[in-house]
């Protein structure tokens, strides 16, 4: 079945659509509501938004994919995304990467088999006085390390159940 | 208008000009890639990087304005270097499949190259990025993202020209590259445009690919005689085959572009090609040799007028044929044969689709002209009127069929007169019903003018003499008359436009010198 | 010593307008809304205030570059889209006193007669965005935007605009395109912005912290705001330190205090009694400079004098035991990951970079390959659209100038010295 917006995201959508000048504009916020709404950005999604806005798939698709946080394919319920950049590095990002591969038994880029966990490596998270750092979904963890990975994954594994 | 110099030449250019027009008028070639006149500017292939002075960086020509005093250098050590940097690095995930490319001869790659780089590669092969080769991406085109330098003259092609957007930029970075998005395909009719626009072998024309190396191919200027827009072309050939047409530019007429279908033109002069006179005796057709042919259709004929009078000739005239043959035509109707049974029949052939681009709903070359020479539209259906009456006892058709007639109804029709003689370059439902066929050239088999839909003359030019036992068809009309006794002198398409120029109002002072390449308008209304 | 803006930073509450206010909050705009529009120009132009995103350009010029009529509306964007690597204090301003931002926003626009504002945040900033955005609400129902802003008749809309992940969206013409829902390719210039913008309108953009440096300089004038700093470049600036220094964070210090200082004062010396081999002083586009060369004044000026840049203000501390070849090769993955693609030298000269520099790093380097780094450098330099590639360079080439010995032995010896890893 292609995909639609629910009525409330559809509300959401037309409040941000009179914030714009044109529903160019409104491409970026409307991918977002997509991917909160759908999940990721599949092929339908992106035919959806498209349509809703009047542009030909190819101009979403273009948009979509330069853009590093929409996600064309399915990730877990948790996207892990740990940055790699210079000072990350530099406090130990590396080590905590491969802590958490071994840990998931998944490398970067994978997912979890019960598709809880996606793990990304990312860029420049802009945090870096709290090196090294990882965001999930929406939330940034700082100052990360071996043991506080641990619970925070765990944590996480609990409130999945 | 400013003045500048270019590597020291000083150059008058009028405001507004770039860099890279204005070198050009000095004769300083820039080199480019994501420029194009037609095109908005994007600036990014970043190949025509010029010293000015004043500027600590280098400029691009293709958005720098001349001002008044500016010092430009394209030939300093800084910009050769630049240059020959920019290529290296559009080389380094290049195939370099040359061979199988059909692009190879005429490769902005190769030329450039050869003119700026010449250097050793320094990337290591295991290190190139791998893309889709091959991708059937609809319409003419055939993509290979390997080969694309993501100059993006395509996309904006698709997006200020056609308007229709199916190529994009998706991914980023060295990973960029251009596509369709999946299952929606070109979707225009102007899509053999990118594979010209494309300064690559990215987007190769599929109808074109593996069929021959370009460089031997010739070219000829020619008129697309696929509809009334009368899009200035350059046709491509080999010996005697016909390979592709190509736009040749004219901002009156069709800018740098030509349509889909128009491409396909070519193939009427190399498929189902009527290349030996035939003489129909006792319903077998037979080849005959040309003085035999026209011998005998000029003694049917003149036996027609001396029974039947006049009025039992009819000529059927085709807006497929150039001014100077239907002017010939029309006189051997009128001061020859004396009939005034003379009109012409419009074929609308396909689906008659028309846009508010280059794509008229008339589909031949030379509509306007045949009316501005006072050959009638309205008399033909007086003239199908008296041939199915039986009144009409010899009758002289151009063209491959008659108006959008079907094979059946042609038969029907032509069954009724007892001798048709047809002026032909292919095929078609009346050579099939007709006593006599005079195999004619094709149009890069000779030369002459089209006129077309908003009355503009243009040239077209003779790339190689008439296939077979073809001949042009005012060689033909010429022999048919003087068998008549007409006592026309024979002479090529110049002269029988100079004398239309002489005698025919709206060609009034039109000579082929002030046609020129592009053409100029007629007067008056057709 | 003078704070301009993190004064109250530590208190949670401040990020509302009610405590914001009460704080001495918002009397900025009120000043504003009394006096003539350019002698608020005016005070920014005193101030010296430089553009703190990176460029370093001075706020009231680029102000100055709008078109004197206002037949077309204008626009402001609000740059939150911070991301050069070492670089974490507009994030720090959006969280913890975005009234700030807001104020200036709102003194800017009225200033400039600009009524439609759009701050640009980064997208993987979800909180901050939520945070901003309360703090917009916050700002619409006490009257302080909107319609008819404390009753003077003057309107002004803001909307936050959420990035999707692209460095490159930090270049104000790039970020542009990305306002208007384009891929983030930055723009040829001309036209600049300040003709033809957001929308194709006037636009001015200015960095977060740029913009909450306006209700202070209005409230105390550029004169002050100027004398806090050096001399063509005033007031305080915020300064990222990150690595294994003792106290990485924020510190709000004034322009010019010298590079040694923010690191064994501020920043409390290096962790574990480790040695500083390296500072990146600016965020990761600015050249390298060794530990010898740290006793100079943190402003645009006197970084520019020994060769590299203050920038965004990211200082990054590389301490010995780090190898550089390792360093650059991270730095040059993230370019080559952040290339937008558009223009040939910074597309394909990223990647090549960072798959040369990650073999050297492996121990399969060629001989030759340490030129042809800094060949394809040459070649990728001043050649672009967009600063980028001059972002990438600026690294690659200092971190060979500055330790080139490092690299010539990994090549040499076919390994890491350092054990291939950090």
């Amino acid at each position: 079945m292609s995909p639609s917006f629910s009525e409330a995201t559809r509300a959401r959508f037309e409040r941000m659509l009179a914030r714009y000048p044109d529903k160019e504009a409104a491409i970026l916020p409307t991918l977002h509501l997509a991917q909160r709404e759908f999940g990721h950005l599949s092929g339908e999604a992106i035919d959806y938004v498209a349509t809703l806005l009047g542009f030909t798939p190819a101009r979403i698709e273009g948009v979509a994919t330069f853009y590093t946080m929409y996600n064309r394919k399915p990730v877990g319920k948790y996207h892990l995304q740990v940055c790699r950049n210079l000072s990350c590095s530099l406090m130990g990002a590396e080590h905590l990467i491969e802590h958490m591969s071994r840990k998931l038994g998944i490398k970067p880029g994978g997912t979890t088999a019960d598709g809880t966990f996606t793990l990304s490596t990312v860029e420049c998270l802009g945090s870096c006085g709290t090196a090294p750092v990882m965001q999930v979904n929406d939330d940034y963890h700082e100052d990360l390390t071996e043991e506080s990975i641990d619970a925070i994954l765990d944590g996480l594994r609990q409130e999945h159940g | 208008m400013p003045n500048f110099t270019i590597n020291g030449i000083s150059v008058d250019v009028p405001q507004g000009t770039t860099i890279l027009e204005a070198a050009k008028t000095a004769g300083i070639e820039i080199p480019h890639y994501c420029y194009h006149p037609k095109l908005s500017v994007a600036g990014n292939c970043r190949m025509c990087l010029v010293e000015v002075e004043k500027f600590p960086k280098l400029q691009i020509a293709c958005n720098t304005i001349v001002t008044d005093g500016m010092a430009v250098k394209t030939d300093s050590e800084k910009v050769k270097q630049a240059v020959t940097g920019v290529l290296e690095f559009l080389l380094i995930h290049h195939p370099i499949d040359c061979p199988i490319c059909d692009q190879a001869g005429e490769c902005g790659l190769q030329i450039y190259y050869m003119k700026y780089g010449l250097h050793k590669s320094r990337y290591a092969v295991e290190d190139k990025v791998h893309k889709k080769k091959v991708q059937d991406i609809g319409g003419q085109i055939i993509l290979d993202a390997e080969r694309c330098i993501l100059c993006s003259r395509c996309i904006r092609f698709l997006q200020e020209v056609t308007g229709t957007g199916e190529l994009e930029f998706f991914q980023r970075g060295d990973h960029s590259e251009i596509s369709i998005f999946p299952g929606r395909p070109l979707d225009n009719r102007y899509t053999g445009n990118l594979a010209d626009i494309c300064p690559v072998g990215a987007l190769t024309s599929k109808d074109f690919r593996f069929k021959c190396r370009v460089w031997l191919l010739r070219g000829a200027r020619s008129i697309c005689p696929g509809c009334a827009n009368g899009c200035n072309v350059e046709a491509h050939f080999k010996e005697e085959i016909l390979y592709r047409l190509k736009p040749r530019q004219n901002d009156e007429v069709n800018k740098t572009w030509m349509c889909d279908p128009g491409r396909l033109e070519y193939k009427k002069a190399n498929e189902a090609r009527l290349l030996t006179p035939v003489n129909r005796e006792n319903g077998i057709p037979k080849a005959a040799p040309w003085e035999a042919a026209l011998s005998s259709v000029a003694f049917r004929l003149w036996e027609m007028v001396e029974k039947h009078g006049p009025g039992s000739v009819a000529v059927i005239a085709s807006p497929q044929f150039s001014n100077e043959e239907l002017f010939l035509a029309r006189k051997l109707a009128d001061e020859v044969l004396r009939t005034p049974h003379l009109g012409f029949s419009l074929r609308t052939v396909g689906d008659g689709f028309a846009d508010d681009f280059l794509i008229k709903a008339d589909k031949n070359p030379n509509t306007r002209g045949a009316k501005l020479l006072g050959i009638s539209e309205e008399k033909f259906d007086d003239i199908v009127q008296n041939v199915a009456d039986g009144k009409i006892r010899a009758l002289l058709v151009f063209g491959n069929g008659i108006a959008d007639l079907s094979d059946a109804e042609t038969g029907r029709l032509l069954a009724n007169v007892p001798f048709v003689v047809q002026i032909a370059t292919n095929e078609g439902a009346v050579s099939r019903a007709a006593h006599a066929i005079l195999p004619s050239a094709s149009f890069v088999e000779r030369g002459g003018t089209f006129t077309n839909h908003a009355g503009r003359v243009q040239r077209f030019w003779m790339g190689f003499p008439p296939r077979g036992k073809a001949r042009s068809a005012i060689e033909i009309i010429t022999g048919l008359a003087n068998r008549l006794g007409a006592g026309w002198k024979s002479g090529g398409e110049a002269q029988v436009f100079r004398a239309i120029a002489q005698s025919e109002a709206p060609f009034a002072g039109m000579s082929y010198e002030s046609l020129g390449e592009l053409g100029q308008t007629a007067g008056g209304k057709g | 010593m003078e704070l301009v803006l993190t004064t109250h930073f530590g208190n949670d509450r401040y990020r509302h307008a009610d405590t914001y206010e009460q704080l001495g909050g918002y009397a900025a705009m009120r000043k504003a809304f009394s006096m003539p529009k350019e002698e608020i120009v005016a005070e920014v132009r005193k101030a010296n205030l430089r553009g703190r995103g990176g460029a370093g350009f001075p706020a009231g010029v680029k102000w100055g570059f709008l078109p004197k009529d206002l037949s077309r509306p204008r626009v402001l964007v609000i740059n939150a889209d911070e991301g050069e690597p070492g670089t974490f204090k507009d994030r720090l301003i959006m969280s913890r006193g975005p009234h700030l931002m807001i104020e200036g926003i709102v003194i800017t626009s009225y200033a400039l007669t600009i009524h439609n504002g759009y701050v640009y945040i980064r997208g993987e900033f979800v909180r901050e965005a939520e945070i901003v955005q309360e703090a917009i609400d916050e700002a619409y129902a006490k009257g302080y935007l909107g319609k008819n802003i404390l009753g003077s008749g003057y309107d002004l809309e803001v909307t936050v605009h959420r990035g999707a992940g692209a460095y490159i969206c930090g270049e104000e013409t790039s970020l542009l395109n990305s306002l208007e829902g384009k891929r983030g390719w930055p723009r040829v210039k001309p036209p600049f912005p300040a003709s033809v913008g957001a929308f194709g309108l006037p636009t001015i953009v200015n960095n977060v912290e740029t913009i909450a440096d306006i209700p202070w300089i209005v409230t105390h004038g550029g004169e002050k705001f100027a004398s806090l700093g050096v001399e063509k470049d005033g007031g305080t600036r915020l300064v990222c330190v990150s690595g294994p220094v003792k106290k990485p964070g924020v510190y709000e210090l004034p322009v010019g205090i010298s590079l040694r200082s923010i690191l064994y004062e501020h920043a409390g010396g290096m962790q574990d009694g480790k040695a500083l081999k390296a500072v990146i002083p600016g965020g990761s586009s600015t050249p390298v400079i060794r530990a010898d060369e740290i006793d100079v004044g943190y402003d645009i000026d006197s970084m520019q004098k020994i060769g590299t840049m203050a920038g965004s203000g990211g200082v990054i501390v590389i301490p010995e035991g780090t190898c550089m070849v390792r360093a650059l090769s991270v730095l040059m993955n993230f370019y080559a990951h952040e290339s937008c693609g558009q223009c040939t030298p910074c597309r394909e000269g990223c990647g090549w970079l960072a798959r040369v520099l990650r073999r050297i790093e492996n121990g399969e380097g060629r001989e030759g390959d340490v030129e042809l780094i800094l060949n394809v450098c040459d070649n990728m330099m001043g050649r672009t659209i967009c600063p980028l590639a001059d972002a990438a360079v600026m690294p690659a080439q200092s971190f060979i100038w500055k330790f080139r010995e490092e690299f010539d032995r990994h090549v040499r010896d076919k390994k890491c010295p350092y054990g291939n890893t950090f």
